[in-house]
């Protein structure tokens, strides 16, 4: 009997048990989530490069549309049913493809600016890969961390064909970053542990002069006179082995390749970013605030055109045409950021949703 | 896992409460110390099973032992892979044989505090514990106490507390000894082999794991597509590819020594001893899409631990005291290929980390109703940690960590138990770590039976808890913040739980519990804006919900048995300071990574032995935002993951045989428990293992 008892009990529970595990196990092979389509882009609007966080593979790109003041989404995962990968740091635009380079992932992508849709990537021969400058349809340059080395890749053929030596940087600590060109040379801020700014040779892919403008130029900018500006962040942290210093806006005269003027901030103002207006005549910058100057001026304005709040903008672009400011708010740096839009004056327009960390802009004209 | 009942049972007279006492825990020991079966028992344990029936015992304690045939299972598992399969704890898996943290009750991996043999060994420096690091036959004992219960052991595990104990005081007379070797896919081996030898009050071990895999699994990488051009350079294909899980390998090698001396009235002696030395890669992201044919991306470790205990039995009075000793190796590589000849070296990361350690206990019981407790644990941490690669000769300022901290933490506890069926008790911790002193913590702890016949024992606690910022948090260059406060927060339970069965035919037990944290001063790193992470006091959780368990066996006619086993923990952790600014979305919402349901159950049937175990483990939709957003790149899909083996012992030429074929994520689940890190499919392994 008490077997009896015990088979039958032991019945019904093998029976829950049984559909318990069976409901279990039915969603064995987990969700995989479909990419939506796309919203088509408008004829202009602006790219946002969301970083994600290191590590997590979660960077995206956005795409804005300043007519309608929305915001379209995660664009390369819904084009192309793959992520855009890990850190990405910039983009650029040339005839109709964008080039996207994901540092993380030691890829650039190039994608059609309209659709979104893949057209080629560089995977070979980078090495935390930052930023892409056209020289012409056949030539382009990637600056790179952790390198002393500058890639030379043939865009047509997705292919590094070569690499420029950075004299005076270790592999470990090498970096370069932003490009801009006048003429026949190529000017390039060297960041992380450097001090300098390098000008290159664009027929001969040769590093021909070097200038020190202080501790670590973050970036850089070309004015109608063909000034460059550059921001230095002056080391970031006491301890930095490159140095510690207040950060800087330098202007470099890029006829003699000097130093110009230095307009020194505060030791530890958080400086990432300068962006220039579309008529190349006013800075923009973020010191803790966003701060706007003629090119002309000499000294470093009083007030901010922004106020941050405390909060800490993570980056900075000026609509080349209508003048607006927008910055990149990464709120928490884990939740997506989102695009604060002021006019030239400094009044809000509005606000709308990033991806993670936004950091990078593109314009699409 | 069974959670232990801790209240007497009521209404039985003292000789027979002893005599079911001393059967109950006789008939527990070879589950809990002879896996494979032995009975034997030892003059030691006999004598302090008669004074433990004098005692109060635990009062309203939260425990959830682990059954030794889990630990036992599989020379290849870790505790990692144990507690995913036999608790309801969240175990964060960045992939097969790669770093591996729990999470209690919602709480961050840094708030679940571990110890061996009763010393911290949780990193100093990050305050986590990799759990892929312990095999799980490297442990003896393994238990989880859960939230306000573990201030009775340790402070600081706002979580809880995983306390493991290896030793040998449980060998029987004479030589015994084991072999297991492993065969699976992906060239991985595992080796286990343990030799013990006990005469009279002498009782010595050792025991020697090795395991490699090559762990190039392979996988259908979701994240990317593989593309394929034309020759005029447009594409004409693109495909999600099959790749392999890159830089994976690891080899693993643990020794681990116990020795003890029962001296009679001067007490026990004890050493253990245990070195382990590692060499894993660390998997690329399934975003990575460098074609390079050489990179390097290892973390290599040496460590070596050992605690002296002493204790001491009486029949009114235990004392106990403890000595031990970490130092840890650890060395972090990544480096690229640039060209031929060339490697650059992206990070090259050497720490060292030393930690000393004194624990001091008395436990005194005047009268079965009433018991003190005190005692004191003292750790002190050296660390000294390099990153070489961003050094250059001849700069100042290049110690990424260099810094030492005494860590003090002391208890007294008195518990009283006026009647059988009622227990109250209360602690007080007090912890000094550096210059700092946290206020006295508190906890309360009462218990009742409410229906003897099934041991219905309703359970509270409330206490407060304090967790200092580890070394990293504070004094990491570049990041470290010492202008940190301490994380500290009021945690409360209440449950109940019920055992009954009959003797040889069957065995139910069950237990739920609510817990309700608050913790305020969160310690999350973040992203700065110069760059580097930097940690931060940000936000106020709000952590509740349920944990359950249940189990029940069965031994049926003919020899056949069949053992079920099931842990269900609903978890909200709610995310309650105040918004970053007018953007932040993520007050109201669930911390990033925390599953709101987790579960796991193991069902064993075995018969004249032969055994069939299937696991199964499932985890909840996951978000990967702090805003709870159900974007492509923001959530995790819920999965289960299940696993099976079927195995064979017998009793050949004087030895003990076994032979194990284990299947690993049966249904070739495709999952991934932290973005962008690749799982294996299904895959086999083989185990054979004799002893003597």
């Amino acid at each position: 009997m008490q077997h009896s008892y015990l088979s039958k009990f032991l019945k019904n529970t093998a029976c829950i048990a049984m559909m318990a595990l069976a409901a279990c196990a039915l969603p064995a092979c987990s969700d995989n989530d479909e990419p939506e389509p796309v919203i088509q882009p408008t004829a202009s609007g602006l790219f946002i490069v969301n970083e994600g966080n290191y590590g997590a593979g979660n960077a995206t790109l956005s795409y804005f549309s300043p007519e309608t003041n929305t915001v379209a989404q995660e664009v390369f995962y819904r084009a192309n049913d793959a992520r855009l990968g890990d850190v990405a740091n910039s983009m650029t635009i040339h005839d109709k493809l964008g080039w996207v380079v994901v540092n993380g992932s030691n890829v650039v992508f190039a994608i059609a600016a309209d659709t979104y849709v893949e057209k080629g990537r560089i995977s070979t021969g980078l090495t935390s890969p930052r930023w892409m400058h056209f020289i012409s349809d056949e030539k382009a340059y990637v600056t790179q961390m952790y390198d002393n080395r500058i890639a030379i890749v043939n865009p047509k053929t997705y292919s590094v064909t070569g690499y420029i030596d950075v004299p005076g940087q270790e592999a470990s600590t090498g970096s370069t970053e932003m490009m801009v060109q006048v003429g026949k040379y190529v000017y390039v801020n060297c960041w992380s542990y450097q001090k300098t700014i390098i000008r290159i040779d664009t027929d001969t892919d040769k590093v021909d002069a070097t200038l020190e403008v202080g501790v670590q130029p973050k970036s850089m900018v070309l004015d109608r006179d063909n000034n460059l500006w550059v921001l230095t962040d002056g080391g970031g942290w006491d301890g930095n082995p490159v140095g510690y210093e207040a950060p800087s806006l330098v202007k470099v005269n890029t006829r003699d390749f000097t130093v110009a003027m230095k307009l020194e901030m505060n030791l530890g103002d958080y400086t990432p970013t300068l962006a220039i207006n579309g008529t190349r005549d006013r800075l923009y910058w973020i010191q803790n605030d966003v701060y706007t100057m003629p090119i002309t001026s000499t000294e470093l304005p009083a007030t901010p055109v922004i106020r941050s709040n405390g909060n800490y903008y993570y980056g900075l672009t000026i609509d080349p045409e209508r003048g607006d400011i927008f910055i990149a708010d990464a709120v928490d740096y884990v939740q997506n950021g989102r695009l604060l839009r002021y006019d030239s004056d400094g009044a809000s327009i509005g606000t709308v949703a990033t991806g993670i960390c936004p950091h990078a802009f593109c314009w699409k004209k | 896992m069974n959670r232990q009942h801790r209240a007497a049972t009521p209404g039985i007279r003292t000789s027979a409460y002893i005599r079911k006492c001393l059967l109950s825990v006789a008939a527990l020991l070879p589950c809990l110390f002879f896996p494979t079966g032995s009975t034997a028992q030892s003059p030691t344990l006999l004598r302090g099973i008669s004074v433990s029936a004098r005692r109060v015992g635990d009062i309203g304690k939260v425990e959830s032992r682990i059954d030794s045939s889990a630990l036992r299972e599989s020379v290849a598992l870790s505790l990692a892979d144990v507690l995913g399969f036999n608790s309801g704890l969240y175990v964060k898996n960045y992939g097969r044989a790669t770093l591996s943290t729990v999470n209690f009750r919602g709480t961050s991996s840094s708030h679940t505090q571990v110890t061996w043999n009763g010393m911290r060994i949780s990193s100093p420096m990050l305050g986590t514990t990799d759990f892929s690091m312990i095999p799980s036959f490297m442990v003896d004992r393994a238990a989880l106490v859960h939230g306000s219960s573990s201030l009775g052991e340790v402070g600081g595990g706002i979580g809880g507390l995983v306390k493991l104990s290896t030793g040998s005081a449980v060998e029987k007379e004479g030589f015994s000894g084991q072999y297991v070797q492993g065969v699976g896919l992906w060239r991985t081996f595992d080796e286990f082999m343990r030799l013990a030898w006990g005469r009279g009050p002498w009782r010595a071990s050792a025991r020697v794991a090795y395991s490699s895999s090559r762990n190039d699994f392979p996988y259908t990488n979701h994240d990317k597509k593989d593309i394929v051009y034309d020759d005029d350079y447009n594409i004409i294909d693109s495909y999600h590819p099959r790749e392999r899980n890159r830089s994976g390998a690891f080899k693993d090698f643990h020794a681990l020594a116990s020795a003890s001396y029962d001296s009679g009235n001067s007490g026990r002696w004890g050493l253990d001893a245990w070195y382990l030395s590692t060499n894993r890669e660390l998997p690329l992201l399934t975003t990575d899409y460098s074609e390079d044919n050489k990179f390097e991306n290892r973390q290599r470790e040496q460590t070596i631990r050992a605690v002296a205990s002493w204790n001491r039995f009486s029949s009114t009075t235990s004392l106990s005291a403890r000595a031990g000793y970490v130092h840890t190796w650890l060395a972090y590589d990544y480096r690229r290929e640039m060209s031929q000849t060339v490697m650059s070296t992206l990070t090259r990361s050497r720490s060292h980390v030393n930690t000393f350690y004194a624990h001091a206990g008395w436990k005194h019981y005047p009268s079965p109703k009433w018991q003190f407790e005190a005692s004191a644990d003292l750790h002190h941490h050296s660390v000294d940690s390099h990153d070489y690669a961003s050094l250059r000769p001849g700069n100042a300022g290049d110690e990424a960590l260099r810094h030492s901290r005494a860590e003090l933490s002391a208890s007294a506890s008195a518990k009283w138990r006026p009647t059988r069926r009622i227990g109250l008790g209360a602690l007080l911790r007090e912890e000094v770590f550096g210059d700092k002193a946290a206020a006295p913590v508190p906890a309360l702890f009462a218990d009742a039976v409410l229906w003897p016949a099934a041991n219905l024992t309703a359970k509270l606690s409330g206490s407060r808890n304090y967790r200092f910022p580890t070394l990293n948090d504070l004094y990491t260059t570049p990041g470290g913040n010492p202008e940190l406060r301490p994380e500290q927060g009021w945690t409360y339970d209440a449950g109940l739980s019920a055992s009954t069965g009959q003797e040889g035919a069957w065995k139910f037990s069950a237990g739920a519990n609510w817990f309700d944290s608050r913790i305020t001063d969160w310690i999350q790193w973040l992203p700065s804006p110069k760059g580097f992470y930097v940690p931060r006091n940000v936000k106020q959780v709000h952590a509740y919900g349920v944990e359950s368990e249940a189990a029940v066996a069965f031994w049926l006619p003919r020899g056949w048995m069949l053992d079920i086993s099931a842990n269900y923990t609903w978890s909200a952790s709610m995310n309650c300071g105040e918004p970053v600014n007018d953007g932040d979305m993520s007050v109201g919402k669930q911390l990033p990574y925390i599953p709101r349901h987790s579960a796991s159950a193991v069902a064993r049937l075995s018969w004249h032995g032969w055994g069939l175990t299937y696991k199964i483990q499932f985890y909840s939709e996951r978000f990967t935002m702090s805003s709870n957003e159900s974007t492509l790149t923001g959530h995790l899909p819920a999965y289960s993951l299940s696993n099976a083996a079927i195995e064979k012992s017998l009793r050949m030429a004087g030895l003990d045989w076994q032979a194990k074929l284990a299947v690993n994520n049966l249904f070739n689940a495709d999952y991934q428990t932290v973005l962008s890190r690749p799982m294996p499919g299904i895959n086999f392994e083989f185990f054979l293992s004799v002893s003597f």
